[in-house]
């Protein structure tokens, strides 16, 4: 694994909101081709962590380094080159509304490039062919299920080629299926496009079909790293707890009442 | 990217060298473009030199196709590197595009 080049670093970030601290000391490293799935329970902060990696947001302390750039000390137009090499889909494909399908996907190569729009017009429609949506072009995204509006996310993510794709949630919300479908999927572009993924996810039945290698963040620290089989067959209780989705265990996800009536009446 | 364009008697051929991607597929939209206008029959694409060739490259050459098949012209590629055979694969382009081993086939029985 260490022979491979490395496409993402994350050296000793930290990142608080309101005096609370939420990423506390992350080191992670992404390798080209590669699958990585950052999983958690809610609040762990691995959104938070996938949004430092994406720019959005800037870390306490700490650096990211994208293919040998760090992106916490990037002014605008340099961080503007970097964000050519990665597409996100995010959770709720967050797609324009007043815009259709052919329009939400071209909209960043209008932007970004020269390309003419005749041009733009046979990327979408190849695009669409990666993700089985050709032929929806013209519609609206209140008029597909939202199953198809994720696959418009990541055809959209698609758009400029990128050697890195970040996916928040992808299957959140979905049934069984069409998470499966959305897996499926993404497990297909990442091998035949060899596009490198980051996968932020809590659905267990996502991380089993889609990762190469696993993260497992709790309480703001990564707790285990590693390739599928060693995430599965792990002792830590804490991992135990999260794969087999029980209330009881070490992780706790409702805060102790003590304090409550102090609180209350300080 | 560079283009080069030579003449094999009514066989027009461009040597293409370099990846074909966002900055460089315009310049060679711009070389099809006066090919189509001058409505050549047969044109073969020469990519030997190309190692790399992104989705805004691929439409080019889609929308090349589309233009000389419009006036009844021909269009074939050849040389392909296997990266890029396996980019016209999964983008299923391999059935919509005449693909030769080399430049000699390509020019054969057109």
């Amino acid at each position: 694994m260490e022979n491979r080049e490395v496409v993402i670093e994350v050296k000793d970030l930290v990142k608080s909101f309101n005096g609370r601290v939420i990423l506390n000391g992350i080191n992670l490293k992404v390798y080209k081709g590669e699958t990585l799935v950052i999983m958690g329970g809610s609040g762990c902060g691995k959104s938070t962590l996938l949004r430092n990696m994406i720019g959005t947001h800037r870390p306490d302390s700490g650096s990211i380094f994208i293919k040998g750039n760090d992106i916490t000390k990037l002014n605008e137009s340099e961080f503007d080159k970097i964000r050519k090499i990665y597409g996100m889909v995010f959770q709720d494909a967050a797609l324009y509304d007043s815009m259709n399908v052919e329009e939400n996907i071209s909209l960043v190569l209008c932007e970004h490039t020269k390309l003419d729009p005749d041009i733009i017009s046979i990327m979408v429609k190849m695009k669409l062919e990666l993700v089985g949506l050709r032929g929806f072009e013209k519609f609206m995204p209140s008029q597909l299920s939202g199953g198809m509006r994720r696959r418009v996310g990541i055809a959209r993510a698609l758009a400029m080629d990128p050697e890195l794709v970040f996916y928040d949630e992808p299957t959140a919300g979905l049934d069984p299926i069409i998470a499966g479908v959305i897996d499926k999927l993404i497990l297909d572009l990442s091998k035949k496009l060899q596009i490198t993924s980051v996968v932020v996810t809590h659905d267990m039945k996502s991380v089993f079909a889609i990762a190469d290698r696993v993260v497992m963040l709790y309480d703001g620290k990564i707790i285990a790293e590693g390739e599928m089989s060693e995430i599965k067959n792990s002792e830590d209780p804490r991992i135990k707890q999260f794969i087999t989705g029980s209330p009881e265990g070490p992780i706790q996800f409702l805060q102790s009442g003590d304090g409550y009536l102090d609180e209350l009446t300080k | 990217m560079k283009i080069a364009q030579k003449q094999n008697n009514d066989i027009t051929i461009f040597d293409i060298n370099g990846d074909i991607d966002i900055n460089s597929s315009p310049d060679m939209r711009e070389v099809f473009e006066n090919i189509a206008n001058a409505k050549t029959m047969k044109v073969v694409v020469n990519l030997s030199g190309v190692s790399y060739v992104d989705s805004s490259g691929l439409a080019t050459l889609v929308e090349m196709l589309k233009k000389t098949r419009s006036y009844g012209g021909k269009l074939r590629l050849a040389n392909l590197a296997p990266k890029v055979k396996s980019l016209f694969e999964i983008t299923k382009l391999e059935k919509l595009f005449d693909i030769f081993d080399t430049e000699e086939e390509a020019g054969a029985n057109f």
